[in-house]
């Protein structure tokens, strides 16, 4: 008998407990859009910052009365940067109706979701994935209607940095570390190489190592014996931290070059004086004048600066999403899609956004060269697209 | 380069020995694999940490620190979490699943409440190489090739000649006839884990000033495990040995095959070695073995 009323009263409380559900996700008078970021791990910081930023520009929104007379709201949820996490985020943010997705950050948990948003018929314009992959299917050769992008590629991100190492840093050879693991760095690795021997460079050696490594003493001992004039590390900051460290103690001479991974200031705390004098690729820069207004209220609420460059690429989705409501008047994710291909000229936050619709890429995105300089990430020169 | 190569080994190979005695001494009572121990040594790092770059202690007094916090929790680990299995005579397997959800639970509740950025030490010792002969080893490597020879060779004294050190040796080899000969058991496994977690401080200082202090960077420990696999489970000589052998290894496959598959080797090795020598090079118990 006891059992009995203790299986009802469950039955009950669960019934409850779905209604419940089922009423506030109803609620007509807001406009969901979904975040998939890392909130946890290794790439949390960026993730964190990039949340912070959505939040405080919707809150904005808002209170200048939303879009459409609507309320926005911020559905947002850890994919830890993992691709199976990703996906399970993707379904659930589908399932909850968003109209569009902002994120993920990284071109291979992008890739992943891709198989989510598709079927689903939902967009989704990911942040800092800079893979060609993510926006383009390479075994058909076709744009994946559903996905874009608000920062540059890494075709383009290795190009500018093996130009920069031809003519500014007048290099001859070059040497490469890349993390086997991440399709991201193995990507700007091969760009890189392409380049720089189109440029009349030459490789010395190309090398791998698996994700999480901390010791790489014994590949960049191999490297100091071709004394290369450039190393080039397309990985994240934690990574390229080390690689400068231990490089420095062993007494490598060569120039550091890298891609927009490198973009966090821990880059300096973590490395100390091994990265001074190293060059990297970034998406944004902190000194850029026109998002100036933009990290100045984030420091007054968060008391930091935001981490670049996802927070500012996170926004400019953010951006073309509203854009898109407004014009197609409506909040049906597919016709969202339609009309995100199609934007032109729109003044986001890092400057003007024109999605090419053939690639879904950004046309014209700006990529900017920093150096390390006591301590410090100061602008270096400037490369513009085709 | 083979020179340099073997240097670089045996330094990476330092510290794998001293993760894997720490991981020994509580193998060689317990009978089972500490898998919280990656998580205190990362808290090791992080109050070596805190105390040198927030509150001015110097270098020398906040590895002390560090020492002296990482055995006070992995004591207080094994009271929370150890000590009522002992008490019902849990099978290992309880210990060594208790013991992977307090490393997750430390991992996560760093993630939660100090975050998930990376810190570096300051460049003391990191920046200063010594060279002989066009091999260059950091100043911070010499440095912990002595002090964890020190620290082992400290640890093998205190277990030969003081009474403790005997109880421990005997509880080693047999718990329950150690118990009826009269010693305080319990007082015997509190003084392995104060032990293996002084340990577990002096890795997490060295591994910090060397790599850097994030919360995850006590996954380092499952090389540890292995070395200590491949010298033999609860011996102390062999957790060195098996440590060494390690590190040699991996950066010799590194520098002259590659780092991708390094792991393949290291792990081969494990399999291969367990094949031939089950109880690894210098093992005792058998039958335990996991």
């Amino acid at each position: 008998m006891r059992t009995k009323w203790l299986a009802l009263s469950l039955a009950l409380v669960f019934a409850a407990f779905v209604a419940g559900c089922g009423g506030s996700s109803g609620g007509a008078d807001v406009i969901k859009i979904g975040q998939t970021v890392a909130l946890t791990g290794d790439s949390s910081m960026w993730g964190q910052s990039e949340k912070n930023a959505l939040e405080m520009e919707i809150a904005k929104i808002n209170a200048k009365g939303g879009v459409l007379g609507k309320k926005i709201q911020l559905v947002a949820y850890d994919n830890r940067a993992d691709a199976t996490e990703a996906v399970n985020i993707a379904k659930r943010l589908v399932g909850e109706k968003v109209v569009a997705i902002i994120g993920p950050a990284q071109s291979g948990v992008a890739i992943a979701t891709t198989s989510v948003t598709e079927p689903a018929k939902v967009p989704f314009i990911a942040t800092t994935a800079t893979n060609p992959k993510v926006t383009v299917d390479d075994k058909t050769g076709k744009v994946r209607n559903y996905a874009f992008r608000t920062c540059f590629i890494d075709p383009f991100q290795g190009t500018v940095a093996a130009q920069f190492a031809v003519k500014d840093l007048k290099a001859k050879t070059a040497a490469v570390i890349y993390d086997v693991g991440s399709d991201y760095s193995a990507w700007l690795g091969k760009y890189f190489i392409e380049e720089f021997q189109k440029q009349g460079g030459k490789i010395v050696a190309n090398e791998a190592f698996r994700s999480g490594e901390l010791d790489f003493r014994a590949i960049l001992g191999k490297v100091k014996g071709f004394n290369p004039d450039v190393l080039f590390i397309p990985t994240m900051q934690k990574e390229a931290a080390l690689v400068m460290k231990q490089a420095a103690d062993l007494g490598i001479k060569a120039k550091f070059l890298g891609g927009d991974g490198w973009g966090s200031p821990d880059l300096v705390t973590l490395g100390g004086s091994a990265v001074e004098g190293s060059y990297f690729v970034n998406l944004a820069s902190l000194d850029d004048p026109d998002i100036q207004s933009f990290i100045k209220e984030y420091k007054e609420k968060f008391k930091s600066d935001p981490v670049m460059p996802n927070p500012v690429m996170a926004i400019d989705g953010l951006y073309a999403i509203i854009d898109a409501i407004k014009k197609t008047n409506g909040t049906d994710p597919a016709k969202i899609a339609e009309q995100l291909a199609k934007t032109k000229d729109l003044q986001v936050l890092s400057g003007k956004l024109t999605i090419d619709p053939k690639t879904h890429d950004p046309l014209n995105k700006p990529a900017v060269i920093q150096e390390v300089k006591g301590g410090k990430f100061v602008f270096k020169a400037k490369f513009v697209t085709q | 380069m083979f020179i340099q190569t073997l240097v670089t080994g045996l330094a990476i190979g330092g510290i794998y020995a001293l993760m894997a005695v720490g991981y020994s001494l509580v193998f060689s009572i317990l009978n089972f694999s500490n898998f919280a121990y990656g998580s205190i040594i990362m808290l090791g790092a992080y109050i070596g940490y805190y105390v040198l770059m927030h509150m001015g202690v110097p270098l020398a007094l906040s590895v002390l620190i560090s020492i002296v916090g990482a055995a006070l929790l992995c004591f207080a680990n094994e009271r929370l979490a150890y000590s009522t299995l002992r008490k019902r005579n849990a099978s290992s397997l309880y210990f060594m699943i208790s013991a992977m959800g307090t490393s997750i639970f430390l991992e996560n509740l760093v993630y939660a409440t100090i975050g998930s950025r990376f810190y570096a030490f300051p460049e003391v010792l990191t920046q200063q190489n010594v060279s002989f002969g066009g091999v260059s080893l950091g100043l911070l490597d010499v440095f912990a090739i002595v002090f964890s020879a020190v620290a082992i060779y400290g640890l093998h004294y205190f277990l030969q000649n003081s009474k403790t050190g005997i109880a421990i040796r005997a509880a080693s080899y047999d718990m329950q006839v150690c118990q009826l000969n009269g010693v305080n058991v319990n007082k015997v496994i509190g003084w392995v884990f104060l032990l293996a977690g002084a340990l577990a401080g002096i890795s997490g200082m060295f591994l910090g000033m060397k790599y850097m202090v994030y919360p995850t960077m006590g996954w380092i420990t499952n090389k540890a495990y292995i070395a200590a696999v491949i010298g033999g489970l609860g011996s102390l000589p062999g957790a060195v040995v098996g440590g060494l052998i390690l590190g040699v290894l991996e950066t010799f496959v590194s520098a002259y095959v590659s780092s991708v598959v390094r792991d393949v080797f290291s792990f081969s090795l494990l399999v291969i070695l367990l094949l031939v020598l089950p109880t690894g090079l210098f093992g005792k118990f058998l039958e335990e073995k996991v």
